[in-house]
């Protein structure tokens, strides 16, 4: 290679790397953003599910779109896995979305969020006020779901004798061992994300009722996930090993586990309230049926429901039409038919919306209406949150039950992941 | 220098330009650019979103040298790439000899082996995963027979051997056809003096065949060693990484540390990783193959 060849491609690669990290480092994808004007478009990130496709969004923006003449709602699909990962990708490109749906603000998101504290409208929206973070909002949604649920067949629980439903976890324990007797097996659990989130979720109330500022006192290293997990952990490991849940089930997708459980295969089924949709769909041929999540023993039930927000929307700081995107979502969440429209559409809750609920809708809503209090779950939200990561991490440790880990390995291991966090 | 030299070889160099310019422009841009924004961000603790992430030095790199998590989808991933290079090697050439006649038959054999390579890896893993899984075709069939569920998906070493063999089910068709096309460049002569001199089957292969696929054999070998130590799209729809995070491979613990984890800088750091090794190995192999090449030449 001649000199000045090589000396070419030094000035070409040195540039590369000028242009590489001024348009990463420089900034350019955090701006102020602009009040707008009262008409324009307004583009809007969302998640796409079977139930809550590109149709079903851009129908439930048209009655804004109406009352407000040159307004163009522009409903976007990501582009990658989930909203999740399609967000830093629009914000590094810098065509972020004026709105963004599904997400919620944490340490991260919020620098690049709207506060909406002086929002009045946001004050009757579920959940606002415990997932601000240090007393600024940033996030509102349309409903909550129930996350502390047991879906159970009720024909199956007749056949093993068991008139009501569990309590407390030595019961549910005891249904268990009665369940599998007459054929059944007691618990539908799955690989994929559902192993450690039915952990999480059968976890929440009891949990709750004994430190009820369980994120602090773990944010203070007062207390740690592991330890406090320790018990229901080694309770699960007795389950695997007396066939309580199959043995496979890492082998399963959560659709197949959904299907064995509403084919009648499984007596128990433990998920979050958006299943309620999915299950009567199916239209199973046995009774179907709802509990809280049981608490220990000594412990009052129902215990606190954990609870997340549905439907979740922000305002991107930097958006050009301020104005038009709280407009938006103002619409979005308090809007009667709007919320009612979301609420059904993706087997939501929200108290005072109870019109239309079919039977094991309205289970679910009189199981929110008694839970004596309503607490984050998993990750959490607000200022009740642990590191990034720890769904992801605790489903890894709890599914390495199955593979011969003990529980004090499991817990032992998700402990020094935190560990690792701080 | 006359002045009409002078304007030929201006006029040269700017033939040369116009060809090389656009192939060096969508290098750097497709390639330059985005290794140095990997390296760059690498030393940072980019999360994603904030705009002026902070240099953080090599920090990215200690604590991936501490990362239980990173150094065992690491060791999953030469796993795969190693026990995979050599079956698709071993496959492909096997079936290339065996359909390398020309009839019709060996055309629609030929058709069949590629076929898999045409499907998404993303399609593959969800039909393999139906006919895997702990409910899918193959147990639903033992279990109707009162025989065990085997547990392909749901225990770490078999969920890690079944990976392999989607792998390799959905990859060999690519393999085929390199030996294939190196097969025909054999000269018939040389089998047929082969044959005149008694040689066996086994002997002509070892001393005729297989020397003169030598070129085939290194490019098969770099190929499927570097795509399969990037093995990303087929653990998402097979196996999800699990169970209890044992397919995870380095491609997957990227994207799911950059974009599940926020942790863009880290996971830059772990892409520069694994493009050296990817690099370092698949140079590694060229140049054995070629002193190898070498030997039998000389």
């Amino acid at each position: 290679m001649s000199r000045s060849v090589r000396r070419s491609l030094g000035v070409v690669l040195g540039a590369a790397i000028l242009v590489g990290a001024a348009s990463c480092g420089g900034g350019g994808f955090e701006g102020e953003g602009s009040s707008g004007g009262s008409t324009g478009t307004v583009r809007m990130l969302v998640n796409i599910t079977p139930n809550l496709t590109k149709g079903y969004w851009e129908e439930l923006v048209k009655p804004f779109e109406d009352a407000n003449p040159g307004v163009d709602v522009k409903i976007e699909a990501p582009t990658g896995q989930g909203v999740k990962d399609t967000l830093p990708q629009l914000l590094a490109a810098g065509n972020a979305p004026d709105v963004v749906e599904t997400l919620m603000a944490d340490k991260t998101l919020a620098p690049q969020m709207l506060e909406l504290t002086d929002q009045a409208w946001t004050k009757d929206t579920p959940l606002a006020e415990q997932a601000a973070l240090d007393g600024k909002v940033y996030t509102v949604g349309v409903g909550q779901q129930a996350q502390s649920l047991v879906f159970y067949n009720k024909d199956a629980f007749a056949k093993a004798g068991i008139t009501a439903p569990p309590k407390t976890l030595d019961e549910m324990t005891a249904a268990m061992a009665k369940l599998k007797a007459a054929g059944y097996l007691p618990l539908q659990t799955a690989g994929d994300y559902v192993t450690g989130l039915q952990l999480l979720q059968l976890s929440d109330p009891s949990i709750a009722s004994a430190h009820p500022d369980w994120y602090q006192k773990v944010a203070g290293k007062e207390l740690t996930v592991g330890k406090t997990m320790q018990p229901l952990l080694e309770r699960y490991q007795s389950w695997i090993k007396n066939g309580y849940v199959d043995k496979n089930a890492l082998g399963l997708d959560d659709v197949n586990a959904q299907t064995n459980f509403l084919s009648g295969k499984s007596a128990m089924y433990i998920m979050g309230s958006w299943f309620v949709r999915t299950a009567e769909e199916a239209k199973p041929k046995f009774d179907l049926s709802v509990f809280p999540a049981p608490t220990e023993t000594g412990q009052p039930s129902p215990g606190p429901q954990g609870v997340t927000m549905a439907a979740p929307y922000m305002v991107l700081k930097s958006t050009q039409q301020r104005d038009l995107s709280l407009k938006l979502v103002q619409y979005l969440v308090t809007d009667q038919k709007a919320v009612q429209s979301q609420l059904a559409q993706d087997g939501n809750f929200r108290k005072g919306f109870t019109e239309g609920l079919t039977p094991l809708g309205q289970e679910v809503q009189a199981i929110l209406d008694q839970a004596p209090k309503h607490v984050a779950q998993g990750e959490g939200y607000g200022a009740t949150t642990l590191p990034q990561g720890f769904n992801g991490e605790w489903n890894k440790a709890v599914q390495s039950l199955y593979t011969g880990k003990s529980a004090q390995d499991v817990a032992t291991r998700i402990d020094s992941w935190m560990g690792s966090k701080s | 220098m006359s002045a009409t030299a002078a304007a030929t070889r201006l006029r040269d160099r700017l033939t040369t330009a116009s060809m090389v310019g656009p192939a060096l422009l969508l290098f750097v841009v497709m390639l330059v650019v985005p290794v140095c924004l990997s390296v760059y961000l690498s030393l940072t603790d980019w999360n994603g979103y904030s705009a002026n992430p902070a240099l953080v030095g090599l920090r990215n790199y200690f604590d991936l040298a501490r990362s239980e998590e990173a150094i065992r989808a690491g060791w999953v991933t030469l796993v795969i790439a190693g026990v995979g290079t050599i079956l698709l090697s071993v496959l492909g050439l096997g079936f290339a000899l065996l359909v390398n006649g020309a009839s019709r038959l060996n055309s629609i054999f030929r058709v069949v082996l590629f076929y898999p390579h045409v499907l998404s890896a993303l399609v593959v893993g969800f039909l393999w995963s139906a006919v895997l899984g702990t409910s899918g075709v193959v147990n639903g069939f033992l279990t109707t027979r009162g025989a065990e569920v085997l547990p392909f998906l749901s225990n770490p070493t078999w969920a890690l051997a079944t990976l392999i063999g989607v792998l390799v089910w959905a990859g060999f068709g690519v393999n085929v056809v390199l030996y294939l096309a190196g097969l025909q460049t054999i000269s018939k002569d040389l089998l047929e003096a082969a044959r005149i001199d008694g040689a066996s089957p086994r002997q002509t292969f070892l001393n005729v065949t297989l020397p003169a696929l030598a070129p085939v054999v290194t490019v098969n070998l770099v190929l499927s060693l570097v795509s399969l130590l990037k093995t990303y799209d087929l653990v998402v729809s097979l196996t999800g990484g699990g169970p209890a995070g044992s397919t995870q491979t380095a491609a997957y613990l990227i994207l799911w540390d950059s974009f599940h984890n926020n942790a863009l800088g880290f996971g830059s750091a772990q892409s520069v990783v694994l493009m050296l090794v990817t690099g370092g190995l698949a140079l590694t192999v060229a140049r054995l193959r070629s002193r190898a090449d070498q030997g039998v030449k000389g």
